[in-house]
Parts: structure tokens; sequence; C-alpha cells
């Protein structure tokens, strides 16, 4: 537990200690500020079935940073230390890859969350300010953010699999990306096809990270995304180490 | 120290160790010599747990190298080949983060990096970033983290790679001082650095193991068997076949011929001078010699002789 936070301390370091940290804030402020804006606008106008948050979080905006952002993050986790050679000198020290695995994903998980804070700070800072309470509920709030939180699971275990495969960081991240997005394009399979059958239509669903969005930002708890999402971390995450392991018993 | 017992690696298509038993014992500062590519790293590679052996046993500070592979990784000190380095953070930072991994934490390990920092040279660059150091304060740093948890036993894989001649030097010194309290397995294609450091040789090639000796001994094998080149004007068929004629030579090594000159080395057997009757085979076909000389070998020859695979006529 003890090798687990010292490769914790030290991941949370590289992450915050280089401009990438910081790039990728100002990336997703950005990318994260404009639905806002537009969102506010479009309140103005009149009045509106859902709220601010909602309007946020679905917007096309949001998303194309949201995709974008898990590659980026994630893609030299793995392919770094195996083209520096580091992770020669981390496992012929007493640490096992289980930590070294665990270390890694929760340095990006703990990356990933802080990333949203100044979101986080939109919401806040215009709830303070303005006293429009219809536009701001509570439950999409909360339900926003914990599927940010517990997508993010999921997509970063995409990242570190895809990084442990591969010395090279482009490659990782290409894999990273295209997996990702063939995952939410999935979701949207229903839309192309209209002689889709109906029960086909609803598995489909169960996996579209649009459609859980839409859910939860309604303020709508679902506890199935949820576990989608947390058991195929895990399960990614088992693959990441074995595919760690394999490199000791190549042949 | 190390016990291998038919250590085999094989990758899909080669076999890069082959079958290989050896020991260190106690104390020793045994240096793996053999050629690019002979399985020198591969081995290391495998006695530190970073790969698994394809079949073959081998238990290192009293630690399986399957079973016990974490007690094990907690008793030696490894530098790998080309001495990877977190580039981003500073020498005693990451000291520091090295021995902390190794459960050395606070006071005694302000010590322990303060010591290592000592004895490495390293005082004057503790606040450098890695990535800006030049190799030979890489190396040293490596050597630093390989020593951080007084491991009884050092694995340094090529440690004077691409120094300059003083920095050999230095680390050549470092290592010696290094061998005075720890058993040392070191690899290395260089062969002064070997004559000079280590107790024991062990030559390696092609994933088998062919020499493992005291490199005086190495040698002196090799000196009671001497090469006699000789240079003449001759077909090189016939000349090479009354030359292995003579008795006592063992091997004749031809060169290409050159405006009909003709080289060969002739290793011979016995301490028998073998001078006189090369001149006289010379004198009988009337080949005109120009070169006749005796050489005793050096650790390279020997070197050369077990690792090459020479064109025998």
């Amino acid at each position: 537990m003890r090798v687990f936070f010292i490769l914790l301390r030290k991941e949370l370091r590289s992450y915050f200690f280089s401009p990438l940290a910081y790039v990728i804030m100002a990336f997703l402020m950005i990318l994260n500020g404009v639905p806002f804006v537009l969102s506010l606008i479009a309140m103005q106008a009149g009045e509106r079935q859902h709220s601010l948050v909602y309007f946020t979080f679905n917007s096309g905006w949001f998303w194309m940073a949201y995709l974008l952002l898990f590659p980026i993050i994630t893609m030299r986790l793995f392919s770094e230390e195996q083209k520096m050679g580091t992770i020669e000198s981390l496992l012929t020290a007493p640490v096992r890859s289980v930590q070294f695995v665990l270390a890694k994903y929760f340095a990006a998980f703990v990356f990933y969350c802080f990333l949203w804070l100044p979101s986080l700070a939109n919401f806040l800072v215009f709830e303070a300010i303005g006293d429009e309470a219809a536009s701001f509920s509570t439950g999409s709030f909360y339900g926003s953010y914990l599927l940010l939180v517990v997508m993010g699971c999921f997509y970063l275990a995409i990242g570190c699999l895809a990084s442990s495969m591969t010395s090279n960081q482009i490659l990782a991240s290409i894999i990273a990306f295209s997996i990702i997005l063939l995952h939410f394009i999935f979701g949207f399979v229903h839309f192309f096809s209209t002689r889709m059958p109906a029960e086909v239509m609803e598995r489909v669903t169960y996996t579209s990270s649009y459609e859980h969005m839409r859910i939860f930002s309604d303020g709508l708890l679902d506890s199935r995304p949820l576990v989608y999402y947390l058991t195929s971390a895990i399960l990614l995450l088992i693959a990441t180490h074995q595919v760690l392991e394999y490199r000791r018993w190549r042949v | 120290m190390i016990r291998v017992q038919n250590l085999t690696k094989r990758f899909l298509s080669h076999t890069a160790v082959d079958g290989i038993s050896f020991e260190v014992e106690e104390g020793e500062i045994v240096g793996f010599l053999g050629p690019n590519g002979a399985g020198k790293t591969t081995t290391l590679r495998i006695l530190t747990t970073f790969l698994s052996a394809t079949s073959g046993t081998a238990t290192v500070a009293g630690c399986d190298i399957f079973s016990q592979s974490l007690e094990l990784r907690r008793k030696i000190g490894y530098m790998p080949e080309n001495v990877p380095l977190y580039t981003d953070m500073r020498v005693k930072e990451y000291l520091r983060f090295r021995a902390a991994l190794h459960r050395i934490t606070g006071r005694p390990a302000r010590v322990k990096v303060g010591e290592v920092l000592d004895i490495c040279g390293l005082k004057d660059v503790r606040k450098k970033i890695i990535g800006t150091l030049s190799k030979g304060y890489r190396q040293r740093v490596g050597l630093a983290d390989a020593l951080i948890h007084n491991p009884e036993l050092l694995i340094l894989d090529e440690p004077t790679n691409g120094l300059d001649p003083n920095q050999i030097r230095q680390a050549r010194d470092l290592i010696k001082r290094l061998g005075e309290s720890h058993t040392i397995l070191l690899s290395t294609h260089i062969l002064p650095e070997v004559e000079m450091t280590c107790g024991r040789v062990i030559i390696i090639d092609q994933g088998r193991i062919r020499a493992s000796d005291t490199p005086a001994n190495l040698v002196g094998k090799l000196r009671t068997a001497r090469t006699v080149s000789v240079e003449l004007k001759a077909d090189a068929e016939t000349a090479a076949k009354a030359l292995t004629g003579i008795q006592g030579v063992r091997k004749l090594i031809r060169q290409d011929p050159v405006n009909g000159w003709t080289s060969f080395i002739l290793r011979v057997e016995s301490q028998a001078d073998i001078r006189e009757d090369v001149f006289n085979v010379a004198l009988e076909n009337r080949w005109p010699v120009r070169e006749l000389s005796q050489k005793t070998p050096s650790l390279e020859d020997v070197f050369v002789d077990l690792t090459q695979p020479v064109a025998e006529a």
C-alpha cells in the first residue's frame, strides 16, 4: 500500500509539474466555457425545458473536448516508461505490477477530476450571483458530475490499456481515441438504422454515453450505467495488467 | 550469491540464452563478457526478474527468481543498460523516490541519500534535473540508485558504456571500491575493464558460456598456445595443406591473398616453437617468406578466439 502511494505521488507530481496539465486545463475551460455562455444566451431568449447544466453537458462542444481529453491524459502513462526503459528500473525494484498499474491509473483519475474544477466553478459562481433557481437544478448538477466521474473511470481505463500496448505515445493516443470514438458512436447506431428492432435498440442505448449524459444531466440517476462503466473499467485495468505482465513472459 | 542452472530464454525466432549454468560466490567481482547480442543483457534481466526464463532455475541472494521475486529485488541493486532515469526529476528527488520504494523514508533516507551522493561524486549536481546531466553523471546516478538500499549484490549492465576514457577510469575505480563490500556481477564488452576490475570472467557468446576463469588463467591458457603468423608467396591451397601438416599446429586461419602473398595465422597447441618448421616448409617448397612472427595472446585474443566465428582452412 505504501509503495502504491509513493508511486501515486510521483505520477501526480509529473502531471502537475509539466506544462501539459495547464494547457489541457485551459483547453477544457475554453471548450466548456463556450457551451456555458451559449446556454446562457439561449436561456435569456425565453423559457426552456431543461436546466443550464443540461445544456452545457449536452452540447457538441462538450463532447468534442471530452472525447479528446482521454488520449491526451493517458497516452504517456505506460508508453513513456517503456520507451525510456524506466519500466526496467521500476519493475526490478520491489514494486508489484498491480501497484504500478493502479498508481498510474489513479494518478490519471485524480488529474482528470482536477480538470473539472473550473467548470464546477462556472456553475457555482452563476448560482451565487444569479437568482435563477430554475436554471440550476440540484439533481442535474450532482447527476452530471457523478456521471462525469464514473464515465471518466471507464474512458481512462481504455487509455491505460492503449498506452500499455505500445511504447509510442502517438500510437497509444490514436488507439485510445479510436476505441473511445467507436464506443461513443456505437451509442448512435439506432439513429442510422430505422429497421432496428426495439429490443436491440434498447441494448445499444445501454452503452450510449450520450444517452447516459442526457438522463443524468436531467437529474435522473440510473444505477445501470454506473455499474456498466465501473465494471468495464475494472475489466480494462485487468487487461492492462495482463499486457504488462505479458512483456515478462514474452517469447 | 548467484546460482544459475541450465537457464534458457527462447524468443520466437532465436534462442538468446542457451542452457547456461554458472555460480558467483559472495565477495567476488565477476565480469560477464561477450560481444553485442551474446545474451548478456537477457541473462541479467532474467536474474533481476525483469524477464522470465523459458526453462532452468536460478537463485540470486538466496531467493528463487520465480517464486521469491519480490524479496530478491530487495536484496539486489541493478543498473540496467543505458541507465534509464526519470529525466524530469532532480537527482536528489529521484534518489529519495527510489529509497522510498525500498521502504527507506524519513531520516534514514536523508542520511542514505547523502551517503550515496558522496560515494558517487554527485554532491555538486544533486539539485540538477536529471535530463540536463551529462552521460557520465547519469551513469553515476544509476549507480547511486543501485546502492541506495544497501544491497548485498550489485548487478551492473555495461556500467562504463558511453563514457569517455577519464570517466571510465573513475567508474572502474568506483566499482573496485564497491567490490570491497559488495558482490558484483557486471557485464561489458570492454576488455581492459574486466582485466582490471574483475576477479573472474565469464565469456558468453551466442547464448552459451565459452569460458569461465580468472583473467590471468584465461590468458595463461592461451599463452601456452601461441600463435604464429606467416606471410608467404605461394598457392594458398597447397600452402595451407603443408602448414597444417606441421606438428603442433592446432588451427590455421587463412587470409585472402593480396598480390600473390597469403597470410596465415597458426594456432599452436604445445609450447613448442614451430617457427623453424615453418621456415623449413617454406624452404622446401621454395616459397618466399615476407613475415614470420610469434605472438603471445592478450585477453582480447582470448575473447576473439572464443567468440568470433573464423574461416578455417
